[in-house]
C-alpha cells in the first residue's frame, strides 16, 4: 500500500474515498471491457481479411483462366458475370496509375500469381487522387491487357449498431459502479453521523440493524458500544453517588458532634473543615450529573419572570443580586439546568465580587443572551479557557479561603452543553468578570 | 403547666438518632426515637407526637414513602420535618410536595434543625388547618393559571412557564390552600419564611405586590389575591386541583 500512495498522490488522486473505489472500479472494468472489445475487434478483422483475401486470389485466378481460354469477342460479355463486389475486370489497359510497392500491393498481386499458377504476371497501381482504389495490369496469353479494378471495401467485422450496444454497456457499468460504491460508502456515513450525534444520555433511536451483514455488524457493535458507553457513564454517576451517600452519614454524626461540644476555636475549624468536604462532595455529584443529563425536559419559560425569581431568591437571603437588563419574551429551554447555570456564575461572582447583575438581552442572531457581571478581580485572559475546566482554581486571587470546589463553572459548561447554548467567560472592560450563556 | 413538645426522630442510623436526640432533650424538648417505618408506625398507635423528624434515604420503606403513608392516614396532622440527602433539587421539592413541612438536607447544623422544628411547630399552630390539601404531583388550577407544583411554576393560557422565586411560591401555596379566608401579615410571613430567609425578611406586602405582579393583578383592582384593610390579604378565586402524574 505504501508504494501506491506516492504514485497515485503524484496525481490528482481524489480524498474521497467514494472517488476513489469509484474510480478503480469504473477504469478497471472498462478498461477490461475495452480490451476484450479490441481482442473480438481484431479477431474479427483478421479473419474477414482471410476470407476476402483467399475469395478474391480464387476468384480471380479462376476467372482469369475462364477471360484467357475465351476468344477475345466473347471476353465483353462475361466480364459483368465476373465481376464482384469489390473488383471489376476491364478490357484494356486501365486507367494510368502509379505502381504501388506497398506490402499489401505485393501481397495481393503475389497470391493471384500463384493461384493462376505464376502464368500472368501482374503489375500492381494505385490511381493517384482516388484513395482506395488499385488496379492490377496483367496481360493475357494471347496478348490482350486485362485490368483488374479493385476497390478494396472497408472491413467492417462488426455491426454498424455495435457502438452504440458499447455506449450502453459503459453507461451500466458506470451506473452499476456508482450503486455499488454507493452502497459500500452509505453505512460508512450512517455510521459517522451516528457516532457524531452519540449521546449516551439521550435514549436517541439506535443505529439501524438492518442490511448487508457486514453493514449489520458494524451497527450491532456500535450500538453495543453506545450502550456501554452509557453504562460506565451511569457506573460513575452510581459510584460517586454511593460515596457521596456513604460520607454523608459519617459527616452528619462528625457535624452534630460537633455542635454538641463546647465552643472552640478548634470546634470552629472542624465544622469548617467539614463544610468543605461536603462541599466537594455535592459538587463532585453534580458535575457527575450534569454530565450525564438530568433527563430535563424542554419548557417554554417566561424569560423576565425567570431571571426575576432568581435575582429575588438571592436577595431575599440578602444578596447583592440585581436584575440591570432585561427583554420580554419566552424562551425554549430546560429550565432547571439554566437556573443551575446562572447560580453558578452569580455564586462565583458573590464570592469574588459580593455583587452580582444579571442582563438579558437579544444577540444579532435573535438568541437569548443572559450575562452575569462582577467587578470582582477578574481572571487572566489568557486562563480563562481553563477556568472552565474541572477543579481549576486560579491559586493567587481566588484561594481556597474563598472556599468552592473549582467545579462551578465545569458544571455550568456541561449544562450549557445539555440545553444547546454556548458559555463565554470575558473579561469587562473597566474590570471584573462577565460570564454569558447564550440559548440555542 | 407547660407543654413540652414532644418530638419523634425516625433515622436508621443508631448514632445519628442518638445525637439529634440527645441534642434536642439539651433543648428542652421531649424526644423518642424509631430506625425505620415499623418502629415508627407502632410508635404512634400508642403515643402522641408533635412532630417527626423523618430521614429520606432508610432501608426498608424511605422516607417519601412514609412520609405519605403519614399523610393519607390519620397522623395526617402531625407536621413532618425532613432529612435528605439528596442534593438534587427536584428530590427536595418531591419531599415537600409529599406533604412534609420542611426539609433540611444533610449534613445540617444542630442549631438549625432546632430552629426549624420550633418554626414548623409555631407554623402550623399559628395558621387555621388547610382548607383543601394540595400536594405532591398536583396541577392547581385558579382563574387564568395553573401552577405546578413539581416544576413550582406558574403556567399561563399558552403553556409559558412563569417563574417564581421561592418566597413567592410559598406565598402562593398558603393562599391556596386557604382559599377564601383573610390570612394576616404574621401568618404569611411565618409560613413564606423561606429556608435562611429568618433574618432578611422582606415584608409581606412587598412579597404580595411582586406575586401579584406575576399573576398580572392589578393591585388597585385584584383579581387573586385582595387586601382586606388592616387584616392581611384573601385569596378570592376557587382552585381547582388535578393531578399531575398518575
Amino acid at each position: 500500500m505504501r508504494a501506491t500512495i506516492p504514485l497515485f498522490s503524484s496525481l490528482a488522486w481524489p480524498r474521497t474515498l467514494r472517488s476513489r473505489i469509484f474510480l478503480i472500479l469504473l477504469i478497471g472494468l472498462a478498461f477490461a471491457y475495452g480490451l476484450s472489445f479490441s481482442v473480438l475487434y481484431m479477431e474479427r478483422t483478421m479473419s474477414a481479411k482471410a476470407v476476402m483475401l483467399g475469395t478474391l486470389e480464387n476468384d480471380v485466378a479462376t476467372s482469369i483462366a475462364v477471360l484467357d481460354r475465351l476468344p477475345s469477342s466473347e471476353r465483353g460479355d462475361l466480364l459483368d458475370w465476373l465481376s464482384r463486389g469489390n473488383y471489376r475486370f476491364e478490357l484494356g489497359p486501365g486507367l494510368a496509375g502509379v505502381p504501388d510497392g506497398s506490402r499489401k500491393a505485393r501481397e495481393i498481386a503475389g497470391k493471384i500469381e500463384a493461384a493462376a499458377g505464376h502464368r500472368f504476371p501482374i503489375r500492381i497501381e494505385r490511381i493517384p487522387g482516388e484513395v482506395n482504389r488499385l488496379q492490377a495490369h496483367l496481360t493475357l496469353s494471347d496478348g490482350s491487357p486485362l485490368t483488374i479494378d479493385v476497390t478494396p471495401r472497408g472491413v467492417m467485422p462488426i455491426a454498424a449498431w455495435l457502438p452504440y450496444v458499447f455506449v450502453i454497456q459503459m453507461l451500466l457499468l458506470f451506473l452499476c459502479t456508482w450503486f455499488a460504491v454507493r452502497q459500500v460508502i452509505r453505512p460508512l456515513g450512517a455510521l459517522a453521523a451516528a457516532a457524531d450525534a452519540l449521546d449516551p444520555n439521550k435514549d436517541g433511536a439506535a443505529l439501524s440493524e438492518a442490511g448487508p451483514s457486514e453493514v449489520a455488524h458494524a451497527a450491532r457493535a456500535f450500538n453495543a458500544m453506545r450502550e456501554r458507553i452509557a453504562h460506565y457513564l451511569e457506573e460513575r454517576v452510581q459510584i460517586l453517588a454511593a460515596i457521596s451517600h456513604g460520607l454523608q452519614t459519617p459527616i452528619t454524626r462528625m457535624r452534630l458532634r460537633a455542635d454538641m461540644a463546647e465552643d472552640s476555636p478548634e470546634r470552629d475549624k472542624l465544622v469548617h473543615d467539614l463544610g468543605e468536604i461536603q462541599r466537594l462532595v455535592q459538587d463532585g455529584i453534580a458535575y457527575a450529573r450534569s454530565a450525564h443529563g438530568s433527563g430535563e425536559n424542554n419548557a417554554r419559560i417566561d424569560l423576565a419572570s425567570f431571571i426575576d425569581s432568581i435575582a429575588y431568591d438571592y436577595q431575599d437571603t440578602g444578596k447583592a443580586v440585581t436584575v440591570v437588563g432585561l427583554v420580554q419574551g419566552a424562551a425554549l429551554t430546560k429550565p432547571h439546568a439554566l437556573r443551575r447555570i446562572l447560580s453558578n456564575f452569580i455564586d462565583n461572582a458573590l464570592k469574588f465580587a459580593g455583587a452580582a447583575e444579571i442582563s438579558v438581552e437579544h444577540n444579532a442572531e435573535n438568541r437569548v443572551v443572559i450575562t452575569v457581571v462582577d467587578r470582582g478581580p477578574g481572571i487572566p485572559d489568557d486562563m480563562l479557557e481553563a477556568a472552565m475546566q474541572p477543579f481549576f482554581r486560579l491559586e493567587q486571587s481566588r484561594n481556597r479561603e474563598t472556599g468552592g470546589t473549582g467545579l462551578g463553572l465545569a458544571i455550568a459548561q456541561q449544562l450549557t452543553a445539555k440545553i444547546g447554548g454556548t458559555l463565554r467567560l470575558y473579561n469587562r472592560a473597566g474590570g471584573g468578570l462577565a460570564a454569558e450563556v447564550t440559548l440555542r | 403547666m407547660d407543654h413540652v413538645d414532644h418530638i419523634l426522630v425516625v433515622d436508621d442510623d443508631r448514632e445519628i438518632r442518638e445525637l439529634v436526640s440527645g441534642y434536642l432533650q439539651k433543648n428542652g424538648l421531649r424526644t423518642s426515637v424509631a430506625a425505620d417505618g415499623r418502629q415508627m408506625r407502632s410508635f404512634l398507635d400508642a403515643n402522641a407526637v408533635d412532630l417527626i423528624v423523618l430521614d429520606v434515604m432508610m432501608p426498608g420503606d424511605d422516607g417519601l414513602v412514609l412520609c405519605r403513608e403519614l399523610r393519607s392516614g390519620r397522623h395526617k396532622a402531625i407536621p413532618i420535618l425532613m432529612l435528605t440527602a439528596r442534593t438534587d433539587e427536584m428530590d427536595r421539592i418531591l419531599g415537600l410536595e409529599m406533604g412534609a413541612d420542611d426539609y433540611l438536607a444533610k449534613p445540617f447544623a444542630a442549631r438549625e434543625l432546632l430552629a426549624r422544628i420550633k418554626a414548623v411547630l409555631r407554623r402550623t399552630r399559628m395558621l387555621p388547618p388547610n382548607l383543601q390539601i394540595s400536594g405532591a404531583g398536583q396541577l392547581l388550577t385558579f382563574g387564568d393559571w395553573r401552577l405546578d407544583t413539581v416544576a413550582r411554576h406558574l403556567l399561563n393560557k399558552e403553556g409559558t412557564a412563569i417563574a417564581l422565586s421561592g418566597a413567592e411560591y410559598r406565598l402562593l401555596r398558603v393562599f391556596i390552600d386557604h382559599p377564601q379566608r383573610v390570612l394576616n401579615r404574621d401568618q404569611l410571613l411565618s409560613l413564606t419564611q423561606g429556608r435562611d430567609a429568618d433574618l432578611f425578611d422582606r415584608s409581606i406586602d412587598l412579597l404580595v405586590s411582586r406575586l401579584r405582579q406575576r399573576l398580572g393583578d392589578d393591585a388597585r383592582e385584584p383579581t387573586y389575591i385582595k387586601t382586606v384593610r388592616s387584616e392581611g390579604y384573601v385569596f378570592s378565586v376557587p382552585v381547582e386541583i388535578t393531578e399531575l402524574r398518575p
